[in-house]
This record gives structure tokens, sequence and C-alpha cells, in this order.
């Protein structure tokens, strides 16, 4: 807040107090109060409804899907993420731009026509691809891999619009010098680009991990209606609650929402040790 | 010969950045490519150390035939004009990050990275991060790094630009001596020719993507092949349709000397021992002359005065070429 008062210094104190009233006062309606709420409901009648959520075998099932898809998901986002983010930046290709643009796609397209999408590849009746691989015992759409795919998508630039302005701010300088010290490739990169990227690295994975856990449209829909064995935290949020079971959807929700605290805590950690890494080593170029 | 560049021709896009350039960098040597901004000396370097590509020609170091090899084969020592330190290392890992990449013994490396610290004088820095160190001492430590692997050649890319005039001097000097203690062949990288002219047993002129001289510091001072590299190594003046330097115009009161030009003093400015003159000649050249003070005051020299000039003898003197000034 100290920051903020002496940007806006010259403005007057009035105004000052106004904007924070307006700002808090967003905030407050739009996300606080709302999810307080949800933590109210929860515990409304004591531990009995979080009690109960625990000890349903779907709500169990549900959360360990939703855990296992998002490791998966973020783990293949880690290693896709880092490699594109090299590529974009430290070399040149035809439809390079074209393939920057590209990755913003998830972004700004529906996570619901990116589940229809993959349904309509990967379908095992008339799938474009699906048929064969069902064939061959392999489902993607309503199974496991779909939500992993689906989830893929959806975190697909997290990491990349993390990772791509450090490379692009540590210049290859350090990684030239490594070349000509006699360091191969895989060793500039584990030794030199990997410690220069880390910070960004750790903080696109949180990010990824708090947006996996939370992605409802796009798994709604390659998981189908085959309930309980494909049913994914928020699916079950979403149905037990239009049953009225709302003691078990608020209890999931809630875990929802610690586990997205706990990234975004993780997140703010992390936020001034990066700064504090990278700022006072920059070099006077 | 231990480098040998021949026919190097390099384009970034249209641009062509160097022109079909040959020379050979002599083994145990001091050479300095010197040259203006923009003229293809750190592209060049850069392509000996392997760091990119030319579009034809070839490389040999020491007696390899280098063109086609990637850098970490090349043992070439690299220091670049930002230092390049690696930022999440201390200087001592720094040091000894080439030696670890070739798995030596770990007490050898200890060892060796002691010796280069004491050579660089950054021994008591060694468990600071480079942050914390001062531009120069970045750059000795950047030197040291290099050097760890004892490289066949030592590449520098204006090692001391980017640090201010007096530490610059002392680096230079501190670079000579260095490689009188540590003879390894080494190649730097300078806009500036006094520091070539100052450091360099051997100064390779390059402007626009091409050579345009190699010789000693006397030799390119005293018979320059050409107008650039006479005016690129200290200043020059014109009279009578020859280049030479404003000290060596001779200036008499009376038409004495054959030839001479006849010319008005049309500026007299006095530093120190010396005095610089403007002399507006009577062909409307514009010639500057400097002289020493005691010289000046014996011919009772002021602005308005009438002279005649003469190029001196033992002058170094090159027919001007238009094109070039
Ligand atoms: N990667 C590149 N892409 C395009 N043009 C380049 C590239 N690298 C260098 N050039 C051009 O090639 C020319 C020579 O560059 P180079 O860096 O070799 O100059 P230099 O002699 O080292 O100059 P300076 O003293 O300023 O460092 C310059 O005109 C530069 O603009
Ligand atoms: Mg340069």
């Amino acid at each position: 807040m100290a920051s903020v008062s002496t940007a806006v210094g010259n403005r007057s104190r009035t105004t000052t107090w106004l904007l924070r009233i307006l700002v808090v006062g967003y905030l407050l309606m739009l996300v606080a109060w709302p999810t307080g709420l949800i933590a109210k409901n929860t515990f409304e009648d004591g531990f009995g409804g979080m009690q109960r959520a625990l000890e349903d075998p779907d709500v169990i099932h549900a959360l360990i899907l939703t855990v296992k898809v998002s490791v998966i998901a973020v783990a293949i986002n880690l290693v896709f993420g880092v490699g594109m983010s090299l590529l974009l930046v430290r070399y040149d290709f035809l439809g390079k731009r074209a393939l920057s643009a590209l990755i913003d796609l998830p972004l700004s397209v529906s996570p619901v026509v990116v589940g229809l999408a993959l349904v309509l590849v990967y379908n095992p009746r008339y799938g474009w691809l699906g048929e064969g691989l069902h064939e061959r015992g392999i489902d993607i759409v309503f199974a496991t891999p779909g939500i992993v795919m689906a989830t893929c998508f959806v975190v697909l630039p997290l990491i990349i619009r993390e990772v791509v302005p450090v490379l692009e701010e540590l210049g290859d300088d350090q990684e030239q010098a490594a070349r000509s010290l006699g360091a191969n490739g895989a060793q500039t990169f584990w030794r030199i680009t990997l410690p220069g990227i880390k910070w960004a690295i750790v903080y696109g994975v949180v990010l990824s991990l708090a947006r996996s856990l939370g992605e409802f449209g796009a798994v709604k829909i390659v998981a189908g209606r085959s309930i309980g064995n494909m049913e994914t935290a928020t699916l079950l949020v979403q149905r037990e609650y239009q049953n009225f079971h709302e003691d078990v959807a608020y209890s999931v929700s809630l875990l929802l929402v610690v586990a997205s605290v706990l990234c975004l805590i993780v997140v703010a950690i992390l936020r001034p040790s990066e700064g504090s890494h990278a700022d006072p080593q920059k070099e006077n170029k | 010969m231990s480098i040998e560049v021949r026919n190097l021709n390099k384009r970034f896009g249209d641009f062509v950045a160097l022109d079909d350039v040959s020379v050979s960098l002599p083994s145990g040597q001091l050479t300095a490519l010197l040259g203006p901004s923009g003229g293809g000396k750190s592209t060049l370097l850069r392509i000996i150390a392997g760091l990119d590509s030319a579009d034809s020609g070839s490389v040999s170091i020491e007696g390899t035939e280098a063109t086609h090899l990637p850098p970490q084969k090349r043992n070439v020592g690299f220091v670049f004009q930002h230092y390049a330190v690696f930022k999440h290392m201390t200087v001592a890992k720094n040091v000894a990050f080439g030696l670890e990449i070739r798995k030596r013994p770990k007490d050898e490396v200890v060892k060796r990275v002691d010796e280069l610290l004491k050579l660089v004088h950054l021994s008591q820095f060694s468990h600071r991060m480079p942050s914390q160190l001062s531009g120069g001492q970045r750059q000795r430590m950047a030197l040291a790094r290099a050097l760890a692997v004892e490289p066949t050649v030592l590449l520098l890319d204006e090692p001391f630009g980017a640090l201010d005039a007096k530490v610059r001097k002392e680096l230079r000097d501190w670079l000579r001596r260095l490689h009188d203690e540590v003879p390894v062949t080494t190649v730097f990288v300078t806009h500036d020719q006094e520091e070539a002219m100052e450091v360099a047993d051997e100064i390779v002129v390059i402007n626009e993507g091409r050579v345009e001289q190699v010789g000693s510091p006397d030799q390119l001072y005293d018979e320059p092949a050409n107008d650039f590299v006479m005016s690129f190594l200290g200043e020059v003046t014109h009279l009578g349709g020859v280049s030479l330097r404003p000290h060596d115009v001779e200036v008499d009161a009376a038409p004495t000397a054959a030839g001479s030009v006849e010319g008005t003093v049309s500026r007299l400015v006095r530093i120190g021992f010396e005095v610089r003159l403007n002399v507006l000649t009577v062909d409307g050249e514009e010639v500057s002359v400097v002289l020493t003070r005691t010289h000046a005051r014996s011919l009772g020299l002021e602005e308005g005065s009438t002279v005649f000039l003469t190029p001196a003898d033992g002058a170094t003197v090159i027919p001007r070429m238009v094109a070039a000034s």
C-alpha cells in the first residue's frame, strides 16, 4: 500500500481513499465475500458436512482423479512449455510468429469448445482418430487421457508465457560463454539456462497446477456422461449441488479453494524472491 | 601461424558484414582487431570462436581445420564485451566451469582456480557472487574463466569497452603483462586506436567488412596503406594533395623551401606545450598544424600571420584519396 500512496502522492487524499474503497469493495463483493460464504456454509453444522464428504467414496475418487490428472497435465506442460519457450526465443524458423500466436489460443477459446474439438477427433465411435485407436484398445475421450489432454490444452500458455520473457531478458550471452568453455548443448541447458529460468518455471508450474485443479468446461465435455469413474472434483461439485447435496458440494468446493489459495501463497512467496534474485544481478549493459 | 582465416564471407540478410576476409594471426602474439563500430570485428572474432558460422571460407586454429567444429571443440577462450558472467554462480564457480565440464579431479580444479584468481587479483572475492563485483573485477573474472581451460587461443571482444578510462588503462597494462607471463595467442577487438597501439604486437585494421591493413603498430603508423588507416590511427590533415599528420607540417615565416604553400593563420590555440593552428591556404584549403610552443614563439605566430607550409622531411605522407575523406 505504501507504494500505491507514493505513486499517487500528488493526488488529493480523498481521491486516494475513494479509489481504495472502490477497489477493496469490488474485490470484497466479487471474490472475498462469496468465497468466505463457501467456508461458512461448509461449516454451518460443524464438521459434519466435511466428514460426510470425505467418507463418500465418490468424493475420494474425484479428488484422487483430479490430483492425478493435474499432476500429469502439469508435468507434460512443464516439458513441453520449457521446450517451446526455448524454441521460440532461441531459434528462428518459418512460422514462428504464427506459432507464438497459436499458443495464446487456449486463453481466448472457451474450454467447452476445446472439449468438443477433442471429442470430435478422438471419440471411439466416429472420431477422426478415435475409431482406429479404439480398435487397438486405446480410449482417449471419455477416459483419463482425454481429461489430461483437455487440461493440457487449457494450461498450455501458462508456463510459456512466464518463461519466454525471462529467457529474452536473460539473453544468450551466458549460454555462448558456456559453449566456448566446452559445454555441449545439454550441459549448457542444465547448468546455465535452467538456473536462469527456474523461478519463472516454478511460477508457471504453480499457476498451471491451480488452473488444472479448477478446470471444468473442457473436462465436462470429454468426461462424457459416464458419472462416477471419470468425475473430477469440479464435476462432482456441480452434480452434488444439483442433487441438493449442498454440504458435500460446499466441502469439496472449499477444498478446491484451499488448494488454490495455497498455490497463490506459494506464488506470493516466490515472487519477491524472484525479484531479489534478478535485480541486483542485472548487469549494466 | 596460429589462426588462419581464409576468404571468409558473412552476410546478414543483404548486409555484407565480412567481405572475403583473409588474415593470419601469429602464434604467441597479442593481436588487435582495430576498426570503427560496425566494421565486422566482433563478427570475425565470433566466427573464429565458432559462435557464428561464415557463409563461406575457412578457419584453422593451430593447424587444425576448425571451420565446421562446434565452439566447445575448438579449445578457444572467449571473453565477451558484456562479460557474460554466470550470474548464479560464485566467482570461484565461474572460473571452475570449464574445468568441471572437462571432469577434472576436484582437488586439481580447486588448485587451478586458486592460481587463476591470484593471477587476476581476485583471490579475496572467490566466494562472492558476480553481482557484488565491480565492472573491472567482473571482466578479470571472465578472463580467468577463459584462461582456466588452457585455451590454444584467447579471444577478447572489446574486453574493456564498458569500463571507464582509468580502469581501462590499468587493465590494458595488466593484460599486456599477463600476456608476457602467460604467452597464449591472443586476439582482442577494440575500436580505440591508442589501446591497440599500446598493447598489441600486431594490428589488423578492419573497416566495412574488409581488412584494410595488417602490421605492427609502428608499420601502421609510419606506412599506412591508405587514407583510412592513416586517419584511423591518428589525426590527419591535407596539404597540397597529400594526407599527413598535423605535427609533420613544417611552418616557416618566409617562402624558403621550394613548393611551400602560402596561408594565413585563422585560429591559434595553446594546449600545454603545444600550439595548434588552423591555416587557410591561398588554394582555399584548411590545414591543421601542431607545433611546439617554443617553435611558435620563435616564429612570432599569431592569428592573421602569413605562413608558408611544407611537409616535413621524413613525414608519413600518402596521396589523398577523395573518396575516403
Ligand atoms: N545478428 C546480426 N544480424 C544482423 N546484422 C548483424 C548481426 N550481427 C552483426 N550485424 C551487423 O554486422 C555489422 C558488423 O557487426 P559487428 O558486431 O561485427 O561490428 P563490430 O566491428 O564489432 O562493431 P562494434 O565496435 O560496434 O562492436 C554491423 O553493421 C551489424 O549491424
Ligand atoms: Mg563488436
